[in-house]
């Protein structure tokens, strides 16, 4: 299915997306991560539409481009705690030192996470004025609020 | 969307609760082990397990939602981000020290060959 959209022009996939969203064909055809690229597609545009600023807002887009990315690392950490935890808590021998330490290696990379996290948030608080944010984070579409059920549930 | 991006990418998703998943495991306790007080116990530690881990479900909605909301406002005040993060993961270290005394609460009553069999799939 995957390797179909991949070929499919993003035109199509869009169509495909808004017609699932419209009633017209099952949910189920369209994926969370199908949703997600489309809600990423519409905020571009939502941001295109708002700055005015040519270089403002490129800096907008490749913040976003990086949030998105930051979005599937994000998922494939969790993946990877979860399959780690559950092979230290399936063995009967392993010992409470094992798992602090998983602990405190997880909370690491949570606060260094943050630090990068906090960074970007600055650099987009520094770009964008209060108008514009605001502008864009009234703006709906269906992807965007599906996307955000999607990342809420993370 | 760009304030719910923020908030999971702050606080980190499910990545918090990696041990929540063991007090789901009531029917295979029920299937492994014989109906004795030890089966009894087992399913009392569970029965903690999901509480707190509903507790700490409800703080991290509440944290979820404070973050949020301070994102959203117009003048961004980053103390009162870092406040809540700092909440946050105070409360994440208790919950993993909690689950784990649960878990070791948890082997007092299930013997080796039994938790191999409760666990098998992971």
């Amino acid at each position: 299915m995957s390797g179909l959209i991949c070929r499919l022009p993003s035109a199509m996939l869009f169509a495909a997306i808004a017609c699932a969203f419209a009633g017209c064909a099952s949910k189920d055809d369209v994926s969370p991560a199908d949703v997600e690229k489309q809600a990423f597609e519409d905020l571009r545009t939502e941001i295109r539409a708002v700055i005015d600023d040519l270089a403002r807002e490129g800096e907008a887009i490749a913040l976003v481009n990086e949030l998105s990315e930051d979005l599937n690392a994000l998922r494939e950490t969790i993946a990877k705690r979860r399959q780690r935890v559950r092979e230290l808590n399936a063995d009967y021998d392993t010992t409470r030192a094992d798992f602090e330490a998983f602990f405190n290696q997880v909370d690491k990379e949570i606060k260094s996470n943050k630090r990068q996290v906090s960074e970007k948030q600055r650099e987009f608080l520094a770009f964008m004025t209060p108008d514009e944010r605001l502008a864009i984070s009234k703006t709906h579409s269906k992807a965007r609020d599906a996307a955000i059920r999607n990342i809420q549930t993370i | 969307m760009l304030i719910a991006l923020f908030t999971i990418l702050l606080l980190g998703g499910g990545s918090t609760a990696t041990l929540a998943y063991i007090a789901d495991t009531q029917d295979s306790v029920k299937t492994v082990m014989v109906k004795d007080d030890r089966q009894k116990a087992a399913l009392s530690t569970l029965k903690a397990m999901k509480k707190r881990t509903n507790a700490r479900n409800k703080y991290v909605k509440r944290a979820s939602k404070d973050m949020k909301k301070t994102l959203g406002q117009e003048d961004i005040n980053t103390t009162d981000i870092d406040a809540i993060w700092a909440g946050y993961f105070a409360e994440i270290d208790q919950y993993d020290h909690d689950m784990l005394d649960l878990r070791w609460e948890l082997k007092e009553h299930i013997n080796r060959e039994e938790w191999q069999e409760i666990f098998a799939g992971d």
